[in-house]
């Protein structure tokens, strides 16, 4: 599955990039997200509960985010495993473009998801992950803009 | 004379045999809710099983932690392959002759496949220990296309036995590969195809479904330490099998195993199969010392127990101009999943494919199969039908109507032109088959008259018209099929399975005040043999069916037999029945002859008694037979009076049918409206008319679900889409329409009353009856063949590609 969209956030490019990399920020951003620690400069692990229609599951991910093509691109791939729930997989390219709102944000998700979770959310994952996706955004905008202040 | 005529007449009623639409009495206990199915037993200190399942379709599992589940109050224990292993029981064969894991033995080939089987006090504390199972996996690339299997880069799947050049089934060219299996001659038919005028060719997919029957498999096992014997409740569609199987598994003398199948809320063949979660409750229950009750979900039953179909059939079809066939060609590539489970007779690898030259007169005729690995479920079970029956059916109906489009020809006229005809019974096949009897011209004028056939075809060119003039956006298909099945598998000559010869039995008590038991091999599962079987008794030996209990399914009672599956209780088990009837008539003849003091010569069958020829008032009723046959001295007569027959039938039965589907087809919204739907069914000698009906109507629903929706469907990773009845299709009374049955009779030779079986001919000849009205209704605007399901979207995509969907 490619999720596909774009978000403005009217911050410039350089702190939202670098609130991209910001443990604290994506602990606050990721809905769900109960736990996340950085293990090195580029390694993070979390525990994110999500709920798929009928099916709740808690993620255990690895996560490895690429900063090294910033401030203009960020990449992350990871894999989160919710046990008998089933497995996620996949990764995200991030586009930061600066403009006169502040920066845009052009992002394309690829997930790959198995077990339980592809079988019975299968008409519910794209919607559940573009929610998902939106509200991290929003999150993400939301963190930020109290940080300003 | 006429008072005689009249009460022989009410005798006969008064029997309730053959014939009559007695009702089911079996439904008393149905419609009341007390049946009693598998999750209906309840024994002290039963504990449950759970399995823990794959999520991927190809991994290796690497580690497998327990401890956390071990940990929750009420968890008993967790068993894994490494458990089994020393008992010999972490693989196990299937029914195909290959072997199966039990639990996932270092990797795992599809999604869904038992990793761990969780025993706890009761099934939540199972659920949620399954949950606290830690599975470390390494991902492995999935092979879900069987055309994809023998590619250089194609991953070995079943690495165990990746260097064996020969399977169960001779020489395999690749892992991934698992038979051929070739009929007919290739050379001849080739040439045939090569000269003729001409030749229709097409790719023809029977698409990967399931039987899903509404109870869906389990079982109880309760190993008793101190008498050493183990009895095991399930939902098996043939008890003695699972018992003999089970013997040679564990080790366990076979005297010591009860198998019993309880009420089982239908099989459809998703039952035939063996199961890990049988074995593991057996296993769980020997080192438990505890009954063990392991039930599957819905979910677990649709994505793992074995799924039916899947088969790509390449055809080519071969005729004059005038439109008679004279070769037929196919190539089926047929997806078995991980192992091949299929529930098959052995030396038939593909089933009864090979009946693929359908009801038509087909002088040459090759039939190939390669049987490949995927990552997929393992099954290829008969789901309502005989052996490969129904992918054989839809695939010749679907030839006539493709070759009927080249010929620019009627398909009833193509098919009427190459019917073998009435007088070539018994009829040879090019694919080695001898049809027993039939007539289907005969049959399928009777179809066309009741349908109105020409009628509709000209209703359907009016259609088109007003179609093409913007009148309307519902075009009209007319889906016709006359389909032949070989039930009743069969002579032990060429049909076993693991070794076991499919015969069939019966046994028979007469109780002394003239009532009975018998007993058969078979198993129902929601036919009604206790309602039929007895009735075919009642005709033979002259005591009312309701006079008559009939009993099934507890191996330590029931005479051996094979079980239920492939339409074959009535061919064989029915027979079985007549002839041990037959056994106790011609005892009770010497009775009755001593009894009236005549010799036996001088006395003759009467619907329920034995009359002195020439004195019909001198007689001996079955009733006062009986009793004699237990308190009377008869000299050179042994006391009692039973029977048993065990009745290897000397061929199979092919019973037919005439079916003709109306539809209207919205070309906007791809919505589909059955308007008539006409089945004849000849199934031979009718033994209860109202539970033939029955039959009809539910294998024309399960066949209406499988033509317009219902799938098995897997995505790239190999995960099932489709794994509840959220997106399974099972048909509503909002999806079925009226059915008309009607029959012809047209009795089998060889069976001793001349029965065919019924259950799985709509099945078998409804899927090609409802495909051919999808693609009938869009012939005049090019189309030719386009693959089931034909679901509201794959319609509208017809439609769409045929440029219907195009501004006017």
């Amino acid at each position: 599955m490619v999720l596909e969209e774009e978000v403005q956030i009217p911050l410039d490019r350089n702190t939202v990039f670098q609130a991209l990399n910001d443990p604290e920020v994506l602990k606050q951003s990721i809905p769900g997200c109960e736990e996340l620690k950085q293990i090195t400069d580029t390694e993070l692990e979390a525990t994110v509960v999500i709920k798929f229609g009928p099916v709740k599951a808690s993620f255990n991910s690895n996560v490895e985010v690429d900063p090294s093509q910033g401030p203009e691109l960020f990449k992350l791939t990871g894999k989160g495993d919710a046990g008998v729930a089933g497995f996620v997989s996949g990764g995200a390219d991030v586009h930061l473009d600066e403009n006169d709102a502040g920066t845009l944000l052009r992002y394309v998700v690829n997930i790959d998801i198995s077990g339980k979770l592809a079988q019975v959310g299968g008409r519910l994952i794209e919607s559940t992950s573009k929610r998902i996706a939106k509200k991290f955004f929003a999150n993400f905008e939301e963190v930020l803009l109290k940080r300003q202040t | 004379m006429s008072a005689t005529a009249e009460s022989v007449q009410e005798r006969r009623a008064a029997l309730k045999g053959l014939g009559t639409s007695r009702k089911r009495v079996e439904d008393a206990r149905f419609t009341q809710g007390k049946g009693n199915y598998v999750d209906d037993i309840k024994l002290p200190d039963m504990l449950f099983g759970d399995f823990v399942r794959s999520q991927h379709a190809h991994a290796r599992v690497k580690s497998i932690d327990t401890s956390a589940a071990m940990e929750l109050p009420g968890v008993i224990a967790v068993l894994t392959a490494k458990d089994l292993e020393p008992l010999n029981l972490h693989w196990m064969p299937t029914l195909a002759g290959d072997k199966q894991m039990v639990l996932a033995d270092g990797k795992v080939l599809f999604q869904g496949q038992e990793i761990a089987f969780v025993i706890a006090e009761d099934r939540y504390i199972a659920a949620d220990a399954v949950d606290l199972v830690k599975v470390e996996f390494e991902e492995l690339p999935v092979l879900v296309d069987p055309f994809k299997a023998e590619l250089p880069d194609a991953p070995i799947l079943r690495e165990d036995i990746a260097d064996e050049k020969e399977g169960a089934h001779g020489a395999r060219r690749h892992p991934n590969h698992i038979f051929t299996w070739e009929q007919g001659d290739k050379a001849a038919t080739e040439t045939v195809i090569g000269e003729a005028d001409v030749v229709a060719e097409e790719m023809v997919y029977y698409h990967r479904t399931h039987p899903c029957p509404m109870e869906t498999c389990g079982s109880v096992a309760s190993m008793d330490k101190v008498n050493g014997k183990l009895t095991l409740w399930g939902t098996f569609q043939a008890p003695h099998v699972v018992r003999t199987v089970a013997s040679l598994l564990s080790g366990i003398a076979e005297h010591n195993i009860r198998v019993v199948s309880p009420d089982i809320g239908g099989g459809f063949g998703n039952k035939v199969g063996v199961y890990p979660g049988y074995v593991c409750s057996i296993v769980a229950s020997i080192v438990t010392g505890k009954p063990v009750k392991w039930v599957e979900d819905r979910m677990e039953n649709l994505s793992a127990t074995a799924f039916a179909r899947d088969y790509w059939m390449q055809g080519k079809i071969a005729a004059t101009k005038e439109g008679k066939i004279t070769g037929l060609w196919c190539h089926t590539t047929a997806d078995h999943g991980a192992f091949d489970a299929c529930a098959d007779p052995t030396k038939y690898p593909a089933g009864f494919m090979n009946i693929c030259t359908g009801s038509y007169d087909i002088p040459t005729a090759y039939l190939a199969v390669d049987g490949i690995y995927t990552n997929k479920a393992p099954g290829g079970v008969a789901y309502r039908c005989s052996f490969r029956v129904t992918e054989a059916a839809y695939f010749i109906e679907r030839m006539i109507e493709v070759l009927a489009i080249k010929l620019n020809m009627d398909a009833a006229e193509l098919r009427a032109k190459n019917f073998i005809r009435k007088d070539q019974f018994p009829y040879q096949s090019a694919l080695g088959w001898e049809y027993d009897s039939g007539d289907y011209h005969t049959a399928w004028d009777k179809a066309l008259e009741s349908v109105g056939y020409s009628k509709l075809r000209e209703e359907q060119s009016q259609r088109v018209e007003d179609f093409k003039a913007g009148k309307t956006r519902k075009l009209m298909g007319i889906g016709l099929c006359h389909f032949t099945e070989i039930v009743g598998a069969g002579p032990v000559k060429n049909c076993d399975i693991l070794g076991m010869g499919m015969f069939d039995s019966c046994e028979i008590r007469i109780h002394p005040t003239g009532s009975a038991l018998a007993r058969l091999g078979t198993i129902s599962q929601g036919q009604g043999h206790a309602t039929t079987f007895a009735q075919i008794l009642a005709t033979e030996i002259g005591i009312s069916a309701d006079d008559i209990t009939i009993e099934e399914g507890d191996t330590d009672t029931a005479p051996y037999g094979l079980g239920t599956y492939g339409s074959r209780s009535t061919p064989v088990a029915g027979a079985a029945t007549a002839m041990a009837g037959r056994k106790i008539r011609a005892k009770a003849q010497m009775i009755a002859a001593y009894l009236l003091e005549v010799h036996d010569n001088d006395i003759e069958w009467e619907v329920d008694r034995f009359v002195v020829k020439g004195a019909p008032e001198k007689f001996k009723t079955m009733k006062e037979i009986a009793y004699a046959s237990y308190n009377q001295a008869i000299p050179g007569v042994e006391p009692g009076l039973e029977a048993v027959s065990y009745y290897d039938p000397p061929n199979m039965t092919y019973p037919f049918g005439a079916y003709v589907c109306v539809m209207d087809v919205d070309v906007d919204t791809g919505v589909s409206d059955i308007r008539q739907f006409y089945a004849l069914d000849d199934c031979g000698t009718r033994i209860n008319p109202m539970i033939i009906e029955g039959q009809v109507h539910g294998g024309l629903t399960e066949a209406l679900a499988i033509a317009l929706g219902q799938e098995i469907a897997y995505d790239e990773l190999g995960n099932v889409k489709t794994g509840t009845l959220m997106d399974f299709f099972i048909p509503t009374s909002w999806e079925t329409p009226n059915y008309q049955t009607d029959f012809t009779e047209t009795p089998s030779p060889h069976h001793p009353i001349g029965a065919k079986g019924v259950g799985e001919s709509p099945n078998v000849g409804g899927v090609p009856a409802f495909s051919n009205a999808i693609n009938d209704a869009f012939r005049a605007f090019g189309l030719t063949h386009t693959h089931m399901p034909h679901d509201h979207w794959r319609i509208w995509k017809t439609a769409n590609e045929l440029g219907l969907h195009a501004e006017s």
